[in-house]
């Protein structure tokens, strides 16, 4: 597999603060890869690591092949980190003018098309000092992809964006991986976004990643159970600690080949079955048991 | 790559009206309307103040817009034209701590070039306010002329041109020195506020650096004091080029003091500033 990042025992530490704690990963050329983790996980500050707007305190990365800064690396990405910020007294085709300038090589017409893809045509000529977050948001994307980088990482491209803004980026974002051939990187809090808009996660939990894979791959691994019985104590004390109660419904994790065994017992025990099927996880799912199971596990042992 | 970093520093100064104003054309306004105001009044009481104000503002013969140019280019580097050139500078040395943009362009070039481009423009930003400042001289010198109805002469010899040449280059190293202390507070700090205040308060304290040492006996013969005040330095250079009377008591290696005191005064500022900047984490600008 040809991979754009490869990161070996990154950390960052703030203080006593790790940020980064040892971090390990391979990102894949192509498609689009979600970073996914509470507030806190290390998804901007890896983010601004692999910039080289901050230096690691152990560990090494590479980056389209390239050391961390290392320039003709650096010039084949495009990033927009948390919410953009631009110099307020400039309007935004200014913005995108200035950036062109800075980096080479990008044609006023490419500027006029990017404003256009991004729905900023009617505001180009306006300051950005009164733009809405997502209006920022949506140059950022534009700054970040106009010149026609290889790899671009976007930290919350759909932050403070409306419902139709949103579908137009996730859009976007999947235009660029399927006919672009651009590896797109994105964190984001939306998990449904990432959910439809990623190919593969990765999921941070404390400068860690605490479980990575194909989408369809993770959230198949959380398929359960969901079963209507009568009655609800009974199928709940044979089940034990694998199901729990949504409504008056059961849903059990079982795996696909426990679960005629699991069947079988709650009918010998006399509980009644009016239905069972299978229910897929979808990505929050996934999240909540990977990053809140095991926040709570570490207070309880704390505790 | 340098080049791009000097074009993208140069285009965004060009859409800051505001810093553009404040540290190239407030202080050439201001001189040419307040010289206007004072030749209007004077005018009007000619008959009061006769022997009061220096003859050749009022009467004399033909004014010469050459010793006009060559006066200016030697008193270019004053204290207001310092304080405001570095209101440009301070905005291009810490706009991007400022405005969190630095996420936006150090991606985009080496953190060298980035850093050595915004000199370049405040460098280039000096030529211009010194174009503004000389024009705003020459303009003041034909209102005195015509207020006054003397006839204007222009006269450049290749002394004087020469004379000219070097003091305008003096006065641009000693402005170039001057805001080179921003860019390090700025790069230290990350704050415009700092490199606003840091080169006024080392300014002033190097104004009055010989008044504290001359009594210990530190004094223009020796190297500390040009070395340490490069305002002493720049003076000494001035008097070397305009000779007569100014370079009457000038100490041995007068040129060699001034130059070595404002390019140590530029180099070692920037070279500590990129080295910091090299090294600098900028997780939060």
């Amino acid at each position: 597999m040809e991979t754009v990042i490869d990161i070996r025992g990154l950390t960052k530490t703030y203080g006593t603060v790790r940020a980064l704690d040892g971090l390990t990963l391979s990102i894949p050329r192509g498609g689009v890869y979600g970073i996914l983790g509470p507030n806190g996980a290390g998804k901007s500050t890896l983010f601004r690591t692999l910039l080289g707007l901050i230096r690691p305190t152990e560990g090494e990365a590479t980056v389209m092949g390239g050391r961390i800064g290392d320039p003709a690396s650096m010039r084949r990405m495009g990033s927009m980190i948390e919410t953009p910020r631009f110099p307020p007294f400039m309007t935004a085709r200014q913005v995108l003018e200035w950036l062109a300038r800075a980096h080479g090589g990008v044609t006023s017409a490419e500027i006029d098309n990017w404003l256009q893809r991004v729905g900023l045509t009617e505001a180009a000529n306006r300051r950005v000092k009164g733009f809405s977050v997502g209006m920022l948001q949506r140059l950022g994307v534009a700054a970040a992809l106009m010149t026609k980088p290889d790899l671009v990482i976007l930290d919350e491209p759909t932050s403070g964006m409306d419902p139709p803004g949103i579908q137009e980026m996730r859009a976007l974002i999947r235009s660029l991986a399927d006919h672009d051939g651009v590896t797109v990187i994105l964190a984001s809090h939306q998990l449904q976004e990432v959910q439809r808009v990623c190919d593969r996660v990765a999921i941070f939990n404390k400068g860690k990643v605490i479980t990575e894979g194909k989408v369809s791959d993770l959230t198949a691994s959380g398929e359960r159970l969901r079963l209507s019985v009568t009655p609800l104590a009974k199928a709940l004390s044979v089940l034990g600690d694998r199901a729990t109660l949504d409504g008056d419904v059961v849903v059990a994790a079982v795996p696909r080949a426990e679960a005629a065994a699991a069947i079988k017992a709650l009918v010998e025990s006399g509980v009644d079955i009016e239905e069972a099927r299978w229910i897929g996880a979808d990505l929050e799912d996934v999240f909540m048991s990977e990053t809140g199971w095991t926040g709570v596990q570490e207070q309880n042992r704390a505790g | 790559m340098l080049a791009d970093a000097i074009r993208s520093e140069t285009y965004r100064l060009s859409k800051n009206r505001t810093a553009l104003f404040w540290s190239v054309l407030f202080i050439p306004i201001m001189g040419v309307l307040l010289a206007t105001l004072g030749f209007v009044v004077a005018k009007a009481n000619e008959a009061k103040l006769a022997g009061k104000l220096p003859p050749e503002l009022m009467k004399g013969g033909p004014l010469d817009l050459g010793l006009t140019l060559v006066k200016s280019a030697g008193d270019f580097a004053n204290p207001a034209i310092l304080m405001f050139v570095l209101i440009g500078a301070a905005t291009i040395y810490a706009g991007d701590y400022r405005w969190e943009t630095w996420r936006l362009i150090s991606a985009r070039n080496t953190r060298p070039n980035l850093l050595t481009g915004k000199v370049v423009v405040v460098a280039l930003v000096i030529v211009l306010a010194t174009f503004a400042a000389l024009i705003s001289d020459v303009i003041a010198s034909l209102i005195q002329a015509a207020v006054f109805g003397r006839p204007v002469t222009f006269s450049m010899t290749g002394a004087a041109a020469a004379d000219f040449g070097l003091l305008t280059l003096t006065s641009w190293a000693r402005i170039l020195q001057f805001t080179m202390l921003g860019l390090l507070a700025a790069v230290l700090t990350r704050s415009l506020l700092a490199a606003l205040f840091a080169p006024l308060v080392i300014g002033i304290a190097q104004f009055f650096l010989p008044q504290i040492l001359l009594p210990m006996g530190v004094t223009t013969d020796g190297w500390l004091l040009p070395l340490l005040s490069p305002g002493l330095a720049t003076d000494l250079l001035k008097a070397v080029i305009q000779g007569g009377m100014a370079a009457a008591d000038l100490p041995d290696h007068a040129v060699v003091k001034g130059v070595l005191s404002l390019a140590l005064w530029i180099g070692v500022p920037f070279a500590a500033a990129v080295v910091w900047f090299n090294r600098q984490d900028l997780s939060k600008e």
